[in-house]
């Protein structure tokens, strides 16, 4: 498995950082730590962010120290544990299991070692044991239900092949049958055969010799398992299989799916013994075979689909990062303003994103937000970045700018993907030019009072010939804009509410800042979890004599 | 799913009825799918918003998108009975203009004629 591997430096050395596998009831998400000290609590700005309201604002936090991995409480109400024990700091070791709070329905894995084959080897060597069916059959077959039942409980990674070759090696030692083979339906309900195996276990790949109607007559038979007598049959292929091994009998177990209706293959056996001289408990054997075998490879395949979606999320959580790293934008320091940018996502990525680019004479800066959510907005939300980061550098002018994105994304057919945004050129003399594209208004606070400039475009994306005018605005010492994402006013609380534009003014015109933005956000929104991203910029203008 | 859509014909116009959140993912997938068979059967569409409390920027999307392909292929869309956070969200978003609006379905209809 291609895993990347994520680090930091320190003045201890070089510290790898873990992944928090997050279980909530049947959900389970991968975290990747990205940075230290890892935070956890219900505030929305945390590094893991959890809505249950038993989990405290700030909850706990991951350090490391010396190299070695800390979970600290943060006073928490409902406290934090690790492998059951309330702590209030504790060294942390790899696959240990934390509750922050909540004990009924989600925990966290710190770290969790990545699944292996290895049960499956171990499995192998207890099954190395069995002796065939020799002096005792009725120990055989207390051997192969331990095998099943150790099987079932495998939890590990690329384990079907294993399954399958164990299961056919240790139902030819139990049977004494010459030859097995396993068959999987296939999505277009054919049969392919999976793996085959001699009594010597050797691999064969070979399914010439199989008799295909008996197989077919198997799986359309209601029966646990069919013993055919190959002397009564008229298959000639079978004829020649038989010429050619001496097999008389042909076992063939249809493996059906826990529903126990939908068969998902077969279980095919070969052997030089007469149909009648199978004895008792070789048929409890093929019994137990085929009520136990396609569970067991029923939950083999779904643990190979966990492993996959286990995969898929560790590089989710990999394009989070990198768009993390996007979004961590070094505001410029220019002497006449200031810039304060705060951005969270509600997803593991996001659509929002801003940029700040100073240039001698003038602060530019965009605010965006691409519609759509999770992994094809984060994408769409890069490429625009990158555009209006370049064009803000060479100073092209704002309707120009977004003319070109416009055109960009019309001829690009995304489907109905595009973005709403906020550009604004800030000049050191106060002259503040500025274009909403189909954005949530900015709030402009002037000489004190409230304003909320409604003009505007349509946003960029949507219709080739839309028009992009720009509005001026001259700002005195003091003046402040501050412009937020819909992720803020459509904040809902567990009435149903938004936090809307009204609650914004109200914040705004009381003085309050972007850090009391996000508190009145925060408190609006009490325990009901935010569902779209929110990103605020306030800039100030300190004016050009300072 | 927070969208039911309900289809009827008046005077040979369709009518789609969407009831719940136009919201990103399955919800404004299914409008596309709804409308767009709808626009390739008859030509003459209203679609009857009194029922949508909230649409997102996924929505408005495909209700642009819709627009869009209405329009190249000669068909006619219209909207009835937007609510009044509908209508600030097209007027926030500058595309009042691009969309037929209408008070009723009744009014829609008849300006087929």
């Amino acid at each position: 498995m291609a895993a990347t591997t994520f680090t930091i430096r320190s003045s201890s050395g070089e510290t790898r950082l873990p992944s928090l596998l997050v279980i909530e009831g049947d959900a389970r998400r991968t975290v990747q730590v990205v940075r230290l000290p890892f935070e956890v609590g219900r505030k929305a700005d945390k590094d893991l962010v959890f809505a249950d309201p038993r989990v405290s604002r700030d909850h706990a936090t991951f350090v490391v120290e010396e190299n070695e991995y800390f979970l600290v409480d943060q006073k928490s109400r409902h406290g934090t544990y690790v492998n059951g024990n309330k702590i209030s700091r504790q060294k942390l070791q790899r696959d240990d299991k934390i509750e922050f709070g909540v004990r009924d329905n989600m925990h966290v894995i710190f770290d969790p070692r990545p699944a292996s084959g290895s049960s499956a080897s171990l499995l192998l060597s207890q099954i190395a044991s069995f002796k065939g069916n020799s002096s005792n059959d009725s120990t055989d077959l207390a051997k192969l239900t331990l095998f099943l039942d150790a099987a079932r409980r495998l939890n590990s990674s690329g384990v079907l092949d294993e399954i399958i070759h164990t299961l056919i090696e240790a139902t030819l030692r139990l049977t004494g049958a010459e030859r097995g083979f396993v068959f999987l339906k296939q999505a277009d309900g054919t049969l392919r055969i999976a793996a085959g195996m001699n009594a010597k276990s050797e691999e064969i790949s070979d399914d010439a010799t199989i008799s295909q109607s008996i197989l077919q007559d198997a799986m359309r038979a209601n029966a646990a398992f069919m013993l055919t007598d190959t002397s009564q049959s008229g298959d000639m292929a079978m004829r020649q299989s038989v010429v050619a091994f001496d097999l008389r009998t042909v076992i063939c177990i249809p493996l059906r799916g826990s529903s126990g209706s939908e068969v998902i293959g077969a279980l095919y056996m070969d052997a030089r013994y007469r149909a009648r001289d199978f004895s008792t408990v070789s048929r409890d054997i093929l019994q137990t075979i085929a009520t136990e075998a396609a569970g067991l490879l029923e939950k083999a395949r779904l643990v190979e689909a966990e492993e996959a979606s286990r995969r898929a999320e560790q590089e989710l959580s990999i394009a989070a990062s990198i768009q993390q790293g996007l979004l961590t934008v070094n505001v410029p320091d220019v002497p006449f303003a200031t810039l304060k940018a705060r951005n969270f996502a509600c997803k593991q990525v996001g659509g929002d994103f801003y940029d700040v680019v100073a240039t001698p004479q003038s602060l530019g800066f965009v605010l965006a937000d691409v519609s759509g959510k999770g992994v094809s907005a984060a994408l769409l939300a890069s490429t625009l970045q990158g555009m209006f980061f370049s064009h803000l550098k060479t100073g092209v002018p704002l309707c120009e700018t977004l003319s070109t994105i416009n055109s960009f994304l019309c001829a690009k057919s995304l489907s109905a993907k595009y973005a709403t945004a906020v550009l604004v050129d800030l000049r050191a003399d106060g002259e503040m030019e500025f274009v909403n594209c189909g954005h949530v208004a900015p709030v402009m606070v002037m000489n004190g009072k409230v304003l909320r400039p409604s003009e505007g475009c349509m946003p960029v994306g949507l219709i080739p010939t839309a028009e992009y005018t720009s509005m001026k605005l001259q700002l005195q010492p003091g003046d402040r804009m501050i412009i937020v994402t819909d992720g803020v006013t459509e904040a809902e609380n567990v009435a149903g509410d938004f936090f809307d534009n009204l609650r914004l003014e109200e914040v705004v015109e009381r003085g309050g800042s972007l850090e009391d933005i996000l508190a009145a956000v925060d408190a609006f929104r009490g325990d009901h979890a935010l569902t779209d991203d929110c990103t605020i910029i306030e800039v100030v203008y300190t004016g050009a004599g300072a | 799913m927070e969208l039911k859509i309900t289809s009827s014909r008046e005077d040979g116009v369709a009518v789609l009825a969407a009831d719940g959140r136009l919201v990103f993912g399955p919800e404004a997938a299914l409008l596309r799918d709804e409308a767009k068979a709808a626009l390739a059967e008859s030509a003459k569409v209203v679609l009857d918003l009194r029922k949508v409390g909230y649409i997102d920027s996924g929505g408005l999307g495909t209700l642009v998108g819709l627009q869009t392909s209405a329009k190249s292929a000669n068909a006619e869309l219209k909207l009835a009975n937007l609510s009044t956070r509908v209508i600030g969200l097209l007027q926030v978003t500058k595309l009042y203009t691009v969309f037929d609006v209408y008070e009723s379905v009744e009014t829609a209809v008849a300006s087929f004629k």
